[in-house]
């Protein structure tokens, strides 16, 4: 998960691309081919502009092929965002803890 | 997996397996426990032999995924003819990856090199003795946890505690709320530094974050964080928290990313992004207070959490 999101933000994925994406990625249907022709839509029509998201979409997508995969991919997507979020937020809270306890 | 996720998992939570200086992690311990002691001291003979550090951990990790002794064996001789280029590369699928491999596979990859190795292609010949193993521990049976009331974990016991509550997960704990194994008398109000930036960072999400000192008055005892933690953990939701050296002495942040049970043994896999490391942490280690697997040994102890909310 970490080598993703070091390859996302080398292409330039902010953190409101990741929200998006986690954000509309729960809206995909149950079953695993339908699951898997949203992601592929969902990275052309939204996410075109952007390789490095489009390419992980487009590379996840494939890999769908039960029904069992559809929430387990919506979860990592979420964590995706989620963990890139707090990463970050870590940075910014660190510089509210004493300077004599860092 | 990742080159950043070669494990550090020493610390008072691992032990050096007999004769041999190298140190096996609680989950590998736990499988090897089930081996006869032949096949343990061959393991020993093999880590010993193995040609590097890379080449150790891919076989810890071969063993705490439960393999067989002669499929570990096998392992270890395929992977002793690489260098740890090669070895990487042979356990490790990317997006090079047949398009056929399935989400669970791959997951199950990321955790187990043995199983990446055969589905890159790799071909294990294990001998055909079959070593007999002892039984299992039963597996945690998730529905008969939810029935139990709630009583969190403890390190000493054999349970491990509910990991889904009937109750509302997370909801605003009052300020001096009553805690078993609080070691001091309620007293004074928790001083929240840094819920706020979190819960601005996963607004969109839909996301609340509230934190909590730990083992101070007024503030959460570390075995009732541990156990939240554990909770949130175990629906997929990253918990950031706060090590020092010392309860009230908040020195560096990091993220516990994800939880791996295996038998009665939970570990915690925790990235601290201002070192740039990712290491895994045995629960007891955490509730031991004593020492954790990052470089810099000061930040010994779990300090403050930050739990997560559903937004209303």
């Amino acid at each position: 998960m970490l080598d993703e999101l070091d390859e996302l933000r080398r292409g330039h994925v902010t953190q409101r691309h990741l929200d998006d994406c986690a954000r509309t990625m729960r809206r995909l249907d149950g079953s695993a081919k339908a699951a898997a022709h949203g992601i592929r839509q969902i990275a052309e029509t939204e996410f075109a502009a952007l390789p490095a998201l489009h390419a992980l979409l487009r590379r996840w997508a494939v890999r769908v092929k039960s029904d069992a995969d559809v929430p387990l991919l919506v979860a990592h997507f979420e964590r995706l965002a989620l963990v890139s979020a707090l990463t970050s937020a870590l940075h910014r809270a660190a510089e509210r803890l004493p300077r004599s306890l860092r | 997996m990742s080159r950043a996720s070669t494990t550090k998992t020493e610390g008072r939570g691992s032990k050096a397996s007999p004769a041999s200086s190298v140190v096996l992690s609680k989950e590998a311990q736990a499988q090897l426990s089930r081996w006869p002691a032949t096949a343990q001291r061959l393991l020993t003979e093999l880590l010993e032999d193995a040609a590097s550090d890379l080449q150790r951990e891919l076989l810890q990790r071969a063993v705490a995924a439960g393999h067989t002794p002669n499929e570990v064996h096998a392992f270890a001789d395929q992977l002793r003819a690489m260098g740890d280029d090669d070895a990487f590369t042979a356990c490790t699928l990317d997006e090079s990856a047949p398009s056929d491999y399935t989400v669970a596979q791959l997951l199950r990859a990321e955790a187990d090199p043995l199983y990446a190795f055969e589905l890159k292609g790799g071909t294990l010949e294990p001998s055909d003795d079959e070593v007999p193993l002892a039984k299992p521990p039963p597996p945690v049976d998730l529905n008969a946890l939810k029935r139990r009331p709630s009583s969190g974990f403890v390190a000493d016991s054999n349970d491990v505690g509910p990991l889904i509550r009937e109750e509302p997960t997370f909801t605003r704990r009052p300020a001096a709320a009553s805690e078993p194994h609080a070691p001091f008398s309620s007293g004074g109000t928790p001083s929240a530094m840094i819920e706020d930036v979190f819960s601005e960072a996963t607004r969109a999400l839909g996301l609340e974050w509230q934190e909590s000192e730990v083992d101070v008055p007024g503030g959460l005892s570390l075995e009732t964080a541990i156990s939240d933690s554990a909770v949130a953990l175990s629906e997929g939701l990253p918990v950031p928290l706060a090590l020092g050296a010392a309860p009230g002495k908040s020195g560096r942040l990091v993220l516990a990313i994800q939880l791996s049970v295996s038998g009665h043994n939970r570990a915690w896999q925790l990235y601290d992004p201002f070192s740039n490391e990712l290491v895994w942490a045995n629960e007891r280690d955490l509730l031991n207070r004593n020492e954790l697997p990052f470089s810099n040994k000061v930040f010994r102890r779990v300090t403050r959490v930050v739990l997560p909310s559903r937004r209303r």
